[in-house]
């Protein structure tokens, strides 16, 4: 879908959304975005959320590469064709 | 040039090498956390390019299902019951014996690190590179390097991901001297700076339950190596200021932007020091139990910004391939085979768990950290 965002999965994460490794989801803001995908796959939400509108301390959320903390965190604008990567922290080695 | 940089030609005709920069590896002295699969290819790399003091610090035994990807080590090794840090020592000494390399092999925490990472009658290291499979420790070094200006080198791999990131610190307030880094304007943000805390026990999957694949944590290992030599040379403005993430099985290769982090955050590790890993407020303790042949395992205090219940239906899906799981809503209980050792592990919601089948403390804490994750 050409209006809307690309939200990268990361590979932990996969099996909670029926192991795609990206969505288009459609949304004006990172929250609505990550709403979206919250009601279509409660699981998944359950692991980035840990409250209704905070998101998990050892998950980031990039858009287009640039650390949504440091712009307007889930509020931050979101236009078509961005992408929105989710990325936990990786423990292994 | 001296006789004994002379095997280091190919490399000092690099721009930023030379003679000059081939000397500051010879008189460097790098701490290499953990020597598993990242562990490994860090140490060989760093050896071959003439790092005259390496100090390979690691817990753990090497095991047959290790020599997939952990390169210093064979079949002889595991068949001998090694400890992987004096087989990589000896594995080095081959490899270039103009290279001293003092092996730890000891569990890495926050009552023992600042002593570690002094050994061999070195002052402290010029750069402390991980190779560490648990968060826990991570922000350990983590604390370790800010608090005394040291370069860290984090690197993460499980499955077919990796990511990495080079962490130069800023000047401890008060200090005389600024770190040449900062003068070069290549300070970067710390690793809580940007993880602000680790996944919780059971969250993440481990190389034990979700596998990985060889050539990506060699990747990410030679990656470090790579900002690790830009750091000893002196290259500072070389250094990559974003974080690495990479999935080269889903060909998919991302540059984070991070710098931001120590403007904006509140780190309270670099920004207000408070250093709470190497406090030991968020260590894990452990208990041997008397007469059960079994250790307990106190989980870190629970955050309270961070306390969730542990998914019992998720791990005990990832377990499964191991051996007999059962679980209920207060444990779990799995039959875990190890190296050839049976276990038995039990885990409570909070995180807390006793390893059945072991007096050790750190072989508990090895099968937490490979079967439960942290």
């Amino acid at each position: 879908m050409s209006d809307s965002v690309t939200v990268l999965i990361p590979t932990a994460l996969r099996p909670q959304v029926g192991d795609q490794e990206q969505i288009s989801v459609p949304g004006d803001s990172v929250k609505q975005v990550l709403a979206t995908l919250n009601t279509q796959f409660p699981d998944f939400g359950k692991r980035l959320f840990k409250g209704d509108d905070e998101l998990n301390r050892f998950i980031n959320v990039y858009v287009n590469d640039e650390d949504i903390r440091f712009m307007d965190n889930l509020d931050t604008p979101v236009k078509p064709g961005d992408e929105l990567s989710i990325v936990p922290a990786i423990a292994g080695g | 040039m001296p006789h004994d940089l002379d095997r280091y030609h190919r490399q000092m005709l690099l721009p930023g090498f030379g003679e000059q920069g081939q000397q500051k590896l010879a008189d460097a002295t790098a701490f290499v956390v953990g020597c598993g699969a990242l562990g490994t290819v860090i140490a060989n790399m760093l050896a071959r390019a003439g790092v005259g003091h390496l100090i390979i610090a690691d817990r753990d035994f090497i095991e047959l299902t290790n020599l997939q990807r952990q390169v210093l080590f064979d079949e002889t090794d595991v068949r001998d019951g090694i400890p992987k840090a004096e087989a990589a020592k000896r594995k080095l000494a081959t490899i270039n014996s103009q290279v001293r390399v003092d092996a730890i092999v000891d569990d890495i925490n926050h009552k023992n690190i600042e002593q570690l990472i002094r050994a061999g009658d070195t002052d402290i290291p010029d750069i402390l590179i991980d190779g560490v499979d648990n968060f826990e420790t991570r922000f350990l070094v983590n604390d370790v390097a800010v608090k005394h200006a040291i370069p860290y080198i984090y690197g993460g791999a499980v499955g077919t991901v990796g990511m990495s990131y080079a962490i130069l610190p800023h000047a401890i307030p008060g200090a005389t001297n600024t770190p040449p880094w900062q003068t070069a304007g290549a300070a970067t943000p710390c690793l809580r700076c940007i993880f602000e805390q680790a996944p919780p026990p059971g969250m993440n999957p481990t190389c034990d339950t979700a596998g990985v694949l060889g050539p990506v944590v060699s990747i990410i290992a030679n990656y470090q190596v790579n900002e690790a030599l830009k750091v000893l040379t002196g290259n500072y403005d070389a250094v990559c200021p974003t974080m690495l993430s990479i999935d080269t099985w889903q060909n998919t290769y991302k540059q984070f932007k991070v710098r931001r982090a120590y403007d904006v955050a509140e780190c309270p590790c670099c920004k207000q020091r408070s250093f709470e890993h190497l406090d030991g407020k968020w260590s894990s303790a452990t208990t041997t139990l008397c007469g059960r042949n079994a250790v307990q395992l106190s989980q870190q205090p629970a955050d309270p910004a961070n306390r969730r219940k542990l998914d019992f239906d998720e791990i005990a899906n990832r377990l499964k391939a191991h051996g007999q799981v059962t679980a209920n809503k207060f444990m779990l209980r799995a039959d875990i085979k190890d190296n050839g050792t049976d276990y038995e592990l039990t885990l409570f919601t909070d995180g807390r768990a006793i390893v059945k089948g072991t007096k050790e403390p750190n072989t508990a804490k090895n099968i937490y950290a490979k079967y439960i994750g942290a």
